[in-house]
């Protein structure tokens, strides 16, 4: 009788475990693209394509708005919970570093493969997702800024769409004659205080010789010469020449591209993205056909600010190896190439960015492509959001007139120095 | 009988033990809560606050001294004064001018109390979200509306002007927020006795006379609690205002509720945000303990 009840007991042990190792396990994943079309539809899609390759996973969709999505995973970590994998920009990446809310990666590559199976990628993208010299998240979309311009507008106005402006005077003259309000405006440019600004505002500063901090990252440089003259320019394009709409400090770049949608403005610096989300804002523009590409202007030298976007790992997993089956899905050659022919970002991964013919022969990649060397980040400091928040300030005081550009741009420099001081 | 009656003593006495024992089942889920969504974090936000910024391990009253010392903190300060006086005035005034409209005999009064409400049930952020687009300058409804009625003739940037900004985001949260008052005042209003008016006009007393001497009498609880609890509100108010301006253009409208959640999720500044936190409770204790004082003396 003992002997039967101790088999049983077995028996049930065993189903027990048989059952529970084939349990699915869901994995929380977590990007600001699932609240915007087209990509919701991509992204569930290859979701749904990883679930059929791994049965025993399931992934939880989560959206959150690109604005919030800081808040809302330091909230969600911070208590020992939060997704497993998120999506994050990369400018972002040194602040939750520096909390410890990003898992260390490297024993997941030194399984596959190490150095070598991190080759693909470009160096300087693999080098943003380093903390002490450990990667802690993997790169997605790598692009650069450049002009997204609407060609028939530039036909009604005289202009020549295969000639677009190659410097920053140009890009003046070329705004002037663009501009017939309160029908149309040339441009518009971020300035609400958005993370989308400085990937706007950084290549005309940045162009005119200035930069926002010395080599070393601990003092401000905006009481150079070419800083004062970038801002100065910058802020006359709206107070002076008035080649912007009304609104344009309180604009978030959503906001711009409704207007590029609605042919209120002619054009605005963007890239990738742009023209899949302006034809979604209004499918009657047919964006792909009469939006266009162009290189940024310039004054002394051509230079743009790279986008690149990351993967990040939460250090509160309860499934690392799950997580990482989903991370490497997600930035796989084949999902790469997949995010580019469905929403037209390009990719961190050479073999997807100077390979893929859909790319080489694509009239927006193949300009945001050619950008690349030309590209430049903004410093990665865990203070930035806060120096960027010091420097909107002063773009929305000169572009209000609250106070005059050189003024403005004074109090932004006394008070970044305040801030990089304050650090130990 | 006699026995009965000594077996009812001993219930009783048991029962009064067991009475006096209950409070403690009915005080305790609620005091745990209390100490764990309330003074547990009040607590940690204090400890936080004397924390030094950047790691260290003494306390100081560090972040205090930057914080009294930072232009901008000093601004966003004003801001908010100036934000919960007009706010809170404006939803006095038009709540009490509401309430006093529908508690008179009106055609379809219900109705109106309805539609008066509708503004006070929308959340805060989709309410921002809305006038954000109606007072966009190209697309807004506000400034076409404004130009139709003639009141204006160009648009106005009624969030991007700085002598505008502020005053735009008040004029919202008046909309918003002025049926909460009106509710309060006219459930006030409806306690009043006829009798009193009736015997108000058999002397010859005029309209504001009635008003004067006999409603805002009878409503100044009402107004006291409608007060108190709308200051505490508007002092933390967020949603509206970061989905209107982000604290934008400059620091205009930059208020303490919007400073802080900026300094502690957008630049990860924990210890200095939870003293901006604790200056805030501070003030707004100072401000609501006297009508708290005021509302349990009178009972």
């Amino acid at each position: 009788m003992s002997l039967f009840l101790v088999l049983c007991l077995g028996l049930f042990i065993g189903f027990s475990t048989y059952v529970s190792a084939q349990e699915k396990v869901t994995l929380r994943f977590s990007d600001w693209h699932l609240a915007e079309a087209p990509w919701d539809k991509t992204l569930a899609e290859a979701m749904a394509l990883f679930e059929q390759r791994n049965p025993n996973i399931k992934v939880a969709l989560e959206p959150v708005s690109y604005k919030d999505k800081e808040t809302k995973y330091t909230v969600e970590i911070a208590a020992g919970k939060g997704p497993d994998i998120f999506h994050l920009h990369a400018f972002s990446l040194p602040m939750f570093f520096d909390k410890k809310f990003a898992k260390d990666l490297t024993p997941f590559i030194e399984k596959e493969g190490g150095a070598k199976f991190l080759e693909p990628w470009y160096p300087l993208c693999i080098n943003m997702m380093k903390y002490k010299g450990k990667v802690h998240a993997m790169p997605g979309d790598y692009m650069s800024m450049v002009l997204i311009y609407n060609t028939e507008l530039f036909k009604e106005a005289g202009l020549d769409p295969k000639k677009p402006p190659k410097t920053w005077d140009e890009f003046l003259e070329y705004n002037k004659k663009l501009t017939k309000p309160p029908e149309r405006w040339g441009v518009a440019v971020l300035g609400a205080k958005d993370p989308g600004f400085e990937l706007r505002f950084s290549p005309f500063l940045w162009s005119f010789g200035g930069d926002y901090l010395t080599p070393d990252n601990k003092k401000s440089t905006l009481n150079t010469a070419e800083a004062k003259e970038a801002f100065k320019y910058f802020i006359e394009l709206y107070t002076k020449y008035k080649v912007m709409p009304p609104g344009v400090p309180t604009m978030n770049a959503q906001d711009v591209r409704t207007q590029v949608a609605h042919r209120k403005i002619a054009w605005e610096i963007g890239s990738g993205w742009s023209a899949p989300i302006i034809n979604s804002i209004n499918p009657e523009l047919k964006a792909f056909d009469v939006l266009a590409a162009a290189p940024l202007p310039y004054k002394k030298k051509p230079v743009t600010t790279i986008w690149l976007s990351s993967w990040v790992m939460n250090p509160n997993t309860k499934h690392p190896k799950e997580a990482w089956e989903l991370l490497k899905f997600i930035t796989s050659k084949e999902m790469e190439l997949n995010w580019f022919v469905k929403n037209r970002v390009t990719s961190s991964r050479k073999d997807v960015s100077e390979k893929a013919p859909e790319i080489l022969n694509d009239k927006f990649a193949s300009v945001i492509a050619s950008q690349l060397p030309y590209g430049k980040v903004v410093p990665q400091i865990p203070q930035w959001p806060e120096i960027m928040d010091a420097f909107t300030t002063a773009v929305q005081e000169a572009f209000t007139e609250m106070k005059t550009p050189e003024k403005a741009l004074a109090d932004a420099h006394e008070r970044i120095n305040g801030i990089l001081a304050r650090k130990k | 009988m006699g026995g009965d009656g000594g077996e009812g003593k001993t219930s009783m006495k048991l029962l009064k033990i067991k009475d006096r024992q209950m409070w403690i089942f009915f005080v305790l889920p609620g005091t745990i809560l209390l100490v764990l969504v309330l003074a547990f974090p009040a607590f940690q936000s204090i400890l936080y606050s004397i924390y030094p910024e950047g790691g260290g391990s003494s306390y100081s009253l560090n972040n205090y001294s930057i914080l009294f010392s930072d232009s901008v903190f000093r601004q966003v300060f004003g801001n908010t004064v100036l934000f919960v006086i007009l706010s809170v005035a404006s939803h006095l005034l038009l709540g009490l001018g509401v309430a006093l409209i529908l508690n008179r005999d009106i055609f379809a009064k219900p109705l109106f109390r309805l539609i008066a409400l509708l503004p006070w049930v929308v959340p805060d952020v989709v309410v921002g979200i809305i006038w954000r687009w109606m007072f966009d300058p190209v697309y807004g409804a506000f400034n076409d509306l404004l130009i139709k009625v003639g009141l204006i003739s160009t648009h106005v940037q009624w969030l991007s002007n700085p002598k505008l900004a502020l005053l735009s985001v008040i004029f919202v949260n008046l909309w918003r927020g002025f049926p909460f008052v009106m509710l309060i005042l006219l459930a006030g209003l409806q306690s009043i006795p006829k009798v009193l008016y009736e015997a108000g006009a058999i002397d010859g007393a005029s309209r504001w006379q009635l008003f004067a001497r006999i409603t805002l009498p009878s409503l100044k609880k009402m107004l006291v609690v409608a007060l108190a609890l709308d200051i505490v509100w508007e002092v933390r108010r967020f949603g509206l205002i970061q989905a209107m301006t982000q604290g934008g253009p400059g620091n205009i409208t930059e208020v303490l509720s919007t400073y802080i959640y900026k300094q502690y999720f957008q630049f990860f500044r924990f210890e200095y945000a939870s003293a901006v936190a604790v200056v805030m409770t501070v003030a707004l204790l100072m401000v609501s303990l006297p009508y708290i004082w005021m509302i349990s003396q009178e009972e």
